[in-house]
């Protein structure tokens, strides 16, 4: 390999040098992975994901060492079109979506994948939550229309997974310039609370205790109950909750909380996972902003790849992930954001502080995209 | 502090007015030393009420200034330890120590994970933290405008 491209150290923001490699064109080595960890190089569901955006390219280069602690990635062309992934169980679909979302509007043909595996887990957003926050927030950039889809045919908790997810996206030769800097009031609550393999009272039980919380706030909470049965409800048992908070200019604030994985970790109450879910949604709105801490990345990167036009948006604290996106995104697209404070006035009872993000898109065109 | 010694003063003064007759030397001196380390006391107590205005001022300065680092935060350079100065032992001339990762090492091995943990701090079994987000929702206040 004479040139190696841009060279990163270690497996964390695994995604992010993927995804934005593959959008730039930009080839990246990755070295260290793990180097001096027990069990070195790349995991399984590293690999699974580098097999999803082999499927999804065409004419991608990857090359692994031995000990799978160097990655080389040439990337291809987005190719996009129906595809099917077994995803690793490791890590939720949510892992993989998260990937996707950020690729599927700049394919050549609108994608169409259908991906297996764990539909909720503890660590990645759930499929519920991006379906809630994220679709919405696509939708703001001008990626709407029919062929912008997120189900859940089948719910797989950990650690067996037998999870279903259908994913498609239409694509766009250009993205919308965006102005989000108003994210008005909260006007409803919505939420899914969803169980498997145990008893539907459980859904029930957090329902209740999650109004408990929200109801000094709102009177508008509706959460969905959502049992799955028999080839449908996945291999082990589990259940959760997604909530949302809708404002008045449809920003879309999200939490949640799953059930740790059968026989690991304590035993959850649905009662306190309610509570602590509706107290976690209660500190995204402290955090507050037109979009919440786990979409943060997903509209920077479109407002980096839009047109060449000012955009805004108004996020609150930005999270460590977002940071190291940042500087990604200087890295691979040579844009800096331009980072305001704004203060909340000491009378007004509106959370905490928000940072405005301001830039010019990279005026990125989908090339690739086929003309009809 | 200047004034709390005057003040001792003026007791110890009293003191030895009010007992003139039995007094011994060393019993006033006690006092006196009584007297002294509560005084020192109140004023220890009282120290860290001295300049509150100053501390907030300061603690508001200093927020205040590191909020336009933001931009320094995310894009300045990083302090980088440098990874050739990896302090690892040798052992016998053959053997290297392999230490726990460093923070550095840690984070860059770190899993790939967006969700972003909420503050610690926050406590939304407090009233005050329910209300600090009332405004939030079309139930709190609206500003005049709208």
């Amino acid at each position: 390999m004479a040139n190696k491209g841009l060279v990163y150290d270690g497996c964390n923001f695994f995604r992010q040098r993927l995804v934005l490699s593959l959008l730039s064109g930009k080839k990246i080595t990755i070295r260290n992975i793990r180097s001096k960890d027990d069990n070195p190089g790349l995991r399984d569901f590293e690999a699974s994901l580098i097999r999803l955006m082999d499927k999804i390219t065409n004419g991608t280069r990857i090359e692994i060492n031995q000990t799978g602690t160097v990655l080389f990635f040439q990337p291809g062309l987005l190719y996009g079109g129906s595809v099917e992934h077994e995803c690793n169980s490791q890590r939720s679909v949510g892992f993989y979506l998260e990937a996707l979302l950020m690729l599927a509007p700049f394919m050549k043909n609108p994608l169409r994948a259908v991906l297996k595996g764990v539909t909720n887990d503890q660590m990645d957003p759930s499929v519920d939550t991006l379906k809630a926050t994220s679709i919405p927030l696509m939708k703001k950039f001008g990626l709407d229309g029919e062929g912008l889809e997120l189900k859940i045919v089948k719910r797989g908790m950990p650690p067996g997974g037998g999870g279903e997810v259908l994913f498609s996206c239409p694509v766009r030769r250009t993205i919308r310039p965006v102005q989000l800097t108003d994210p008005g009031k909260i006007k409803r609550i919505r939420g899914t609370a969803y169980s498997v393999r145990v008893s539907p009272q459980m859904a029930n039980r957090i329902v209740d205790s999650a109004r408990s919380v929200l109801n000094k706030f709102i009177p508008d909470i509706y959460i969905y109950t959502d049992h799955m049965k028999g080839a449908n409800a996945g291999k082990s048992p589990g259940f959760g909750l997604s909530l949302v908070a809708e404002t008045t200019q449809g920003a879309f604030l999200g939490a949640e909380l799953v059930s740790s994985p059968q026989g690991q970790g304590d035993v959850v109450l649905p009662e306190d996972l309610g509570r602590n879910c509706a107290k976690l949604l209660l500190e995204e709105v402290y955090r507050g902003g037109c979009v919440d801490s786990a979409n943060q990345s997903l509209s920077l990167l479109y407002m980096t790849l839009g047109q060449q036009d000012v955009s805004k948006t108004l996020l609150g604290p930005l999270s460590p992930y977002t940071i190291e996106f940042l500087r990604h995104i200087r890295d691979f697209f040579q844009i800096m954001f331009k980072m305001e404070t704004q203060k909340q006035a000491e009378e007004t009872q509106k959370g905490g502080d928000k940072v405005l993000m301001t830039c010019v898109g990279a005026g990125y065109t989908n090339l690739s995209k086929t003309l009809k | 502090e200047e004034e709390s010694e005057g003040e001792t003063d003026k007791w110890g003064q009293e003191d030895k007015g009010l007992s003139p007759a039995r007094g011994g030397r060393r019993r006033k001196k006690e006092e006196e030393e009584e007297e002294d380390e509560e005084t020192e006391v109140s004023a220890g107590a009282l120290q860290w009420k001295q300049g509150l205005a100053q501390k907030a001022a300061e603690a508001f300065l200093r927020q205040q200034s590191a909020t336009p680092n933001l931009r320094k935060l995310v894009y300045g350079t990083v302090v980088q330890d440098e990874e050739d100065n990896d302090d690892e032992e040798e052992l016998g001339g053959l053997f290297r120590v392999s230490r726990p990762e460093k923070s550095k090492r840690e984070r860059a091995d770190a899993m790939d994970c967006s969700r972003f943990a909420p503050d610690t701090s926050h406590d939304w079994d407090q009233e005050e933290m329910l209300a600090s987000i009332r405004d939030c929702f079309v139930t709190g206040a609206w500003e005049g405008d709208k």
